[in-house]
């Protein structure tokens, strides 16, 4: 199949920010290309899966058998040595999850059927390589199949995660801080048992500047994983995986793990930044920082990014005759008002943790914010 | 004679690569330094050597080497 040659909006990026995007942006009347360069969504699978199932309401997302990998129930969070909280909600009576581990190559799949079904077009196989101003639109030039080929647009959305090439190519600074890019590293594992809690561990000994987790899968598979700041530890995050596994106070849990899979990747633990939007540009999910910094999780505020983003231009293009910086400002004041301001406060919350040199007060800290964080009376649960 | 000016080349260990992007994520270059299979640019001198990439990078699968430039 070929491609038009006139898009309103190209979108970079077919995760769950760019799917999300396309969806909210077709469903307005927009004429929306999604280009990815992969050849199967989801995949190499960088992140735990973990989403709310409010977050799946907020953003129109049914619940599908199709990419949900297992039900959560709540939350056991662990100190360095071994203290726990626990909230486990079907201990008062809920029978609802409150979330899922979702299986990230049908659940990113399935947010872009969604977004084709509202008549968003598809391109696998298809790196963008760069834009060109030309008059008030642009000129974005594609690789597809290995074949040059280009198509014009008002906007290009960078929903091209971590390393945002459409960021950089739009002057914006999108490098992020060493010691705020969480290195994380996960296996897929056998014969480790889990109970519909997500479970976190906390601790500079076992995971400095990040923490542990061990995560349900679904049909008797767990991740176990966790993140590091390179700033914090001499030692990258495979190193301290293998080492928690084998040492820590859970290791009689995993003697007898049996790794099948291996998956990892970057976690912007970051602020947002501070330019989401230049002339002919919007930067959207992780690609913006569009990340809770103190959980890592991406999902929620990616899905959430994308309806700002989609609505958004849904109502700006169709009316307006230029589509610079200040034009596609609304679109990250929008953002502000709706997430910015808790995100903000959750990077200020991660970074005093962190940053605390006494490292006996930072677990202690760390274990009770994280603990405290998923309490139904948390005010910065919907994030 | 203009001193000829100390970077880093880079390579990847690319059966201990998982591509996840990090080592990108991170590079201070103003203009596009990645490869083809989403890694820090390779075999490419990098005159910032800053040498963040191979730090970040979960599996330690970024090796790096001096090279002069002129």
């Amino acid at each position: 199949m070929s491609l038009d040659s006139d898009y309103d909006v190209v979108i970079v990026g077919a995760g769950p920010a760019g799917a999300t995007t396309a969806r909210y942006a077709a469903q307005g009347g927009l004429r929306v290309l999604v280009v990815d360069k992969k050849s199967e969504l989801g995949t190499p699978m960088q992140c735990s899966g973990a989403v709310s199932a409010n977050a799946l309401g907020e953003c129109n997302v049914p619940f599908d058998d199709e990419f949900i990998a297992e039900p959560i129930y709540g939350f056991l969070t662990h100190s360095t040595s071994g203290e726990q909280i626990r909230l486990d909600y079907r201990a008062v009576g809920r029978r609802e999850p409150l979330g899922y581990v979702v299986d990230r190559k049908r659940f990113d799949r399935y947010l872009t059927k969604l977004a084709i079904a509202r008549g968003a077009e598809l391109s696998l196989k298809t790196r963008a390589l760069g834009f060109v101003r030309d008059g008030e639109r642009i000129r974005v030039q594609l690789e597809r199949f290995g074949q040059h080929d280009e198509v014009s647009a008002k906007v290009i959305v960078g929903a091209d995660g971590i390393m945002s090439q459409v960021g950089l190519w739009s002057g914006l600074h999108v490098a992020i801080p060493l010691g705020d890019l969480a290195s994380c590293l996960q296996y897929i594992v056998e014969d480790v048992e889990t109970d519909g809690l997500l479970e976190i561990i906390t601790g500079h000994e076992h995971a400095p500047g990040g923490y542990a987790w061990v995560f349900p899968k679904g049909y008797g598979m767990a991740e176990v994983g966790l993140g590091v700041a390179r700033t914090m530890t001499d030692h990258d995050a495979r190193w301290h995986l293998d080492r928690f596994m084998r040492e820590s106070f859970m290791r009689e849990r995993f003697c007898r793990a049996k790794v099948i899979e291996v998956q990892g990747g970057g976690v912007p633990l970051a602020a947002a930044l501070k330019q989401m939007v230049a002339d002919n540009v919007v930067i959207v999910g992780d690609a913006a920082r569009h990340v809770n910094s103190l959980t890592g999780g991406g999902i929620h505020t990616a899905l959430r990014g994308g309806c700002i983003a989609g609505e958004f231009l849904a109502g700006c293009l169709p009316s307006a005759t230029r589509f610079t910086r200040d034009v596609l400002r609304e679109y990250q004041q929008r953002w502000q008002a709706q997430l910015g301001h808790q995100l903000a406060e959750l990077y200020r919350i991660k970074q005093k943790i962190f940053r605390d040199p006494d490292f006996e007060r930072q677990d202690r800290v760390l274990f009770e914010t994280v603990g405290n964080y998923f309490r139904p009376d948390s005010k910065y649960r919907k994030v | 004679m203009a001193k000829p000016l100390t970077a880093v080349s880079f390579s990847v260990l690319w059966h201990a690569c998982i591509q996840c992007g990090a080592c990108v994520a991170v590079c201070l270059q103003r203009e596009p330094f990645i490869s083809p299979f989403d890694t820090i640019a390779v075999e490419t001198p990098c005159a910032i050597a800053c040498m963040r990439c191979e730090q970040v990078c979960p599996t330690s699968a970024i090796i790096s080497r001096a090279v002069q430039v002129a």
